[in-house]
C-alpha cells in the first residue's frame, strides 16, 4: 500500500529536476530482490465463561523479481481451526458442539512495471471442507510526472461455493464483483494522504448455515471510504500512520474504523509500533436481539412461527457494537536481508461500546487475541 | 560479486563510474554505454564546438531568426526557464558571457564599467522562448549549459545503467555524483565532502545509497585580489561574485536538483538557508570560516572525519 512509504514530496526545483526524462528512472520498479517470509498467525477468541476459536496459521511468502519489468508474488496460508462454533445469541447458555476444520488458501499475483504504472492480475483460491472461494483481481497505479501523486485502480471479482456439514444437500453459490478508486499525494515533505472507494456488489447466498433461524438477502452490497494520513517526524524519525475508514452496506450495517499506530525506530535495527484501533457499527436492519418466543423458546424471536420475517439472523456480528483493539509489533532488520516481526493485539468487542447510538441488548462481550510471528529473508 | 570502476576524462573533468553487479561483462558493457551518453550530451551541450545546438543558438543571436529545437533541448531549456523563476531570477543561463570580463586565469578584477557594457546582454527574461522555438534578441547574448549540464549527464548515464539491470555503483563526473544503488552488501557509498580551503583534503563525509550529490564552492575557479576573494559564482544583477559560502553540498533524488540547488544556494547568499528549507532540500553549508551548517535531515551527513 502506498501509504505505508515514507512520504517522497519534493521540492519545486527537485521536481522539476526528475521530470525531464532520463533523469531517473522513471519505470515504476519491480522489486529488485527476491523476498520469502513465513509467518505464524496464532488467533483465539473468547467469550466469558467460553473459550471459543483457536486458529493456528503458517504461511509462506514469496517475492520473485523476474526481470526489472515483471514480477511473480505469492502466498500460502493452511489455517487449523478448531473450537466451539459460534452460538446463536452469546446469552444463550449451553453446549456448543466442537469444531475442527483446515482451510488451505493460495494466491499468485504478477505484475508489469512501466513507465510511471503499473498493471498486476491476482488469483486466488481458498478451500474449507464447507466453503471454497476463487478470485480474480487486477490493479493499475499510475504515477504523476513528479511522482507526488499516485492514482490507484482496482477491480476484482470473486465466485464463493458454500456447503455445510450439517446439511449434504447446501449447495449454495455467491458472485462478488468490487471497483477501488483512490489516490495518493504527497502533501509535504513529510505528509502523505490517501483517500480510497470501494464499492461492491454480490449476489447469491448469504445466510450462514449453521444458525437456524438465519435468512438474509441475497444481495449484498457494500461502499467503503478510507482516508489515510501519515506524518514523518524528522526529527525523531518516527512516523504516525493515522486512518479513518467509513463502511456502510446494504443489510444495513454503517461502521465506522479509526486506527492510528506510532513507528518509533529504537536502534538503527529495531523499531517498535504500538496501535490502537476504535470499531463501531450499527445492526442490519434484520439483526434480532435475544428475546424469544415465549412459547417456542430459543432462538426463535417472539411470532417467528404466526408471522416469520422475510430475513432474519441472530449473527453477533450483526449486531450493533463498539470495538478497541490494542496492539504492539517489534520489527528487527538484523541485517540488510533478514527481519523478524513479531505483534500482538488484544481485541475486545462490546455492545455498549458502539459510537452515536446504543449497542445491541444482551450480547456477552467478546475477547480476541493475535499473536502474529514473522521471518523474512530477502534474496 | 564483481566490482568494476571506469576512469575517464569528460566535460572537463575527471570522472569515474564503479559498479557492482554479478557478471563484470555485463558491468564493462552498462559503463561503456554510460560514457557514450555523457559524450552525446558533452558534443550536444558545449559551447565549444561549433556543430552544437547551443552555439547554433548563440550564433543566431540578434538575427531575429529563432532556432527550433529538439525535445530534449526544449526539456532542458524548461528546466532552464524552471530554474530561473524559481529562483527570482538568480540562475540564469544566459550569465555565461561575464567569463568575457571576469578572467579567473588572469586574476584580475573588472571596472565596473566593464560590467555595465556586458549587463545589458544578460536575463533569460529577455530570451524568447515557446517551448519549442528560441532566439536570443541580442546580438552578443549566448546561452550555455555549464549550469546542470554535468548533473544531467550524471543522471542520464545512472539511468542507462540501471535499466541495463545494475543496481549498484554510482556515476561521479568531477564531483556532480549519482548514486545507481547501494553497494552490493546493502551498505551505501561514502563521499567526501572537499575542504573549501584545503585542496584535496575532505571535510565531511557523506555516505548515500540513492539519489545525487553535488556541491557549489567558491573554491573551483576564483583568485584573490586586495585581500578579497573573486569567485567564478556571479550574481547576474550585479556581475560581481558572491561571497556569503564557501561552498553548498545538497543531497536530492537526482544529481541535476542536487546541481540546482546547490548553486541557486550560493547565489542566495543570506537567505540560502530558507531557500534550501523551502525546497524539502538536504544540505551541508561551509560558511568562510568553515563553520558547518546543516538543513533538513542531517543523515545524509552524519561523519565528521
Amino acid at each position: 500500500m502506498a501509504a505505508t512509504k515514507k512520504p517522497t514530496k519534493y521540492g519545486s526545483i527537485a521536481a522539476a529536476a526528475l521530470a525531464l526524462p532520463g533523469v531517473v528512472l522513471h519505470a515504476e520498479n519491480a522489486p529488485e530482490s527476491g523476498e520469502v517470509a513465513l509467518k505464524y498467525l496464532h488467533y483465539n477468541d473468547s467469550q466469558p465463561g467460553l473459550d471459543r476459536i483457536t486458529v493456528s496459521s503458517p504461511s509462506i511468502y514469496l517475492l520473485l523479481p523476474i526481470s526489472p519489468r515483471w514480477s511473480l508474488e505469492g502466498t500460502a496460508v493452511s489455517d487449523a481451526v478448531s473450537g466451539a462454533t459460534p452460538r446463536y445469541h452469546t446469552a444463550i447458555s449451553g453446549a456448543s458442539r466442537h469444531m475442527s476444520d483446515e482451510r488451505h488458501a493460495v494466491d499468485v499475483k504478477v505484475t508489469r512495471y512501466q513507465e510511471r504504472a503499473s498493471f498486476s492480475l491476482g488469483v486466488s483460491r481458498s478451500d474449507e471442507h464447507d466453503y471454497t472461494s476463487n478470485a480474480l483481481s487486477f490493479a493499475v497505479t499510475i504515477a504523476s510526472d513528479d511522482n507526488n501523486r499516485t492514482w490507484n485502480l482496482g477491480v476484482g471479482t470473486s465466485s464463493d461455493s458454500i456447503g455445510s456439514t450439517n446439511d449434504a444437500n447446501l449447495h449454495e453459490s455467491r458472485k462478488t464483483t468490487e471497483v477501488m478508486v483512490g489516490v495518493t499525494q504527497a502533501v509535504t515533505a513529510n505528509d502523505l494522504v490517501q483517500g480510497n472507494v470501494t464499492v461492491s456488489n454480490g449476489s447469491g447466498y448469504y445466510s450462514d448455515p449453521y444458525k437456524e433461524p438465519d435468512v438474509r438477502p441475497n444481495k449484498r452490497g457494500h461502499v467503503i471510504g478510507l482516508l489515510r494520513w501519515n506524518h514523518h517526524f524528522s526529527e525523531l524519525g518516527a512516523s504516525l500512520r493515522t486512518s479513518y475508514r467509513y463502511y456502510h452496506d446494504t443489510f444495513g450495517i454503517s461502521a465506522h474504523t479509526i486506527s492510528t499506530e506510532w513507528v518509533q525506530p529504537i536502534t538503527p535495527r529495531l523499531s517498535v509500533t504500538p496501535s490502537l484501533r476504535l470499531y463501531s457499527q450499527s445492526a442490519a436492519t434484520f439483526y434480532f436481539d435475544p428475546i424469544y418466543d415465549k412459547n417456542v423458546g430459543a432462538p426463535y424471536p417472539p411470532n417467528y412461527f404466526s408471522n416469520p420475517p422475510t430475513y432474519i439472523s441472530p449473527d453477533q456480528r450483526l449486531s450493533a457494537f463498539g470495538a478497541v483493539t490494542g496492539g504492539i509489533k517489534f520489527v528487527l532488520q538484523a541485517d540488510a536481508n533478514w527481519r523478524a516481526d513479531l505483534k500482538v493485539e488484544h481485541y475486545v468487542q462490546q455492545s455498549n461500546w458502539r459510537i452515536g447510538g446504543s449497542g445491541s441488548v444482551g450480547l456477552d462481550n467478546f475477547y480476541a487475541n493475535f499473536i502474529q510471528l514473522g521471518l523474512s529473508r530477502r534474496f | 560479486m564483481a566490482s568494476a570502476g571506469f576512469d575517464f576524462q569528460a566535460m572537463s573533468s575527471s570522472c569515474q563510474i564503479r559498479l557492482e553487479g554479478r557478471d563484470e561483462t555485463d558491468l564493462s558493457a552498462a559503463a561503456e554505454r554510460a560514457i557514450k551518453e555523457i559524450r552525446r550530451i558533452e558534443r550536444k551541450y558545449s559551447r565549444y564546438r561549433s556543430d552544437s545546438i547551443v552555439s547554433t543558438i548563440n550564433q543566431a543571436a540578434g538575427s531575429r531568426t529563432s532556432v527550433r529545437v529538439d525535445k530534449e533541448t526544449a526539456g532542458l531549456l524548461g528546466f532552464a526557464s524552471q530554474l530561473h523563476q524559481m529562483s527570482d531570477g538568480l540562475f540564469d543561463v544566459t550569465s555565461g558571457i561575464f567569463r568575457n570580463i571576469w578572467n579567473f586565469k588572469a586574476g584580475k578584477v573588472p571596472s565596473q564599467e566593464q560590467i555595465d557594457a556586458v549587463l545589458p546582454l544578460i536575463g533569460w527574461s529577455k530570451v524568447n522562448w515557446d517551448g519549442e522555438r528560441i532566439s536570443l534578441p541580442l546580438s552578443g547574448m549566448e546561452i550555455d549549459f555549464g549550469g546542470f549540464g554535468k548533473e544531467y549527464a550524471a543522471d542520464r548515464a545512472a539511468t542507462i545503467i540501471q535499466e541495463a539491470g545494475i543496481q549498484h555503483g554510482f556515476v561521479n563526473l568531477g564531483g556532480d555524483l549519482r548514486v545507481i544503488g547501494p553497494r552490493s552488501t546493502g551498505q551505501g557509498w561514502r563521499f567526501g565532502i572537499q575542504h573549501p580551503r584545503d585542496d584535496g583534503q575532505v571535510l565531511v563525509s557523506v555516505e548515500l545509497a540513492a539519489g545525487g550529490l553535488a556541491t557549489s564552492g567558491d573554491y573551483e575557479r576564483y583568485f584573490e585580489a586586495d585581500g578579497r576573494r573573486y569567485c567564478h559564482i556571479l550574481d547576474v544583477r550585479t556581475g560581481w561574485p558572491v561571497n556569503c559560502w564557501a561552498s553548498v553540498s545538497v543531497v536530492a533524488p537526482a544529481c541535476l536538483a542536487a546541481g540546482a540547488l546547490s548553486t541557486i544556494a550560493m547565489l542566495k547568499q543570506k537567505v540560502a538557508r530558507d531557500f534550501l528549507e523551502d525546497q524539502a532540500a538536504s544540505a551541508l553549508l561551509i560558511s568562510p570560516d568553515l563553520a558547518l551548517q546543516y538543513v533538513g535531515s542531517e543523515k545524509p551527513f552524519p561523519l565528521m572525519l
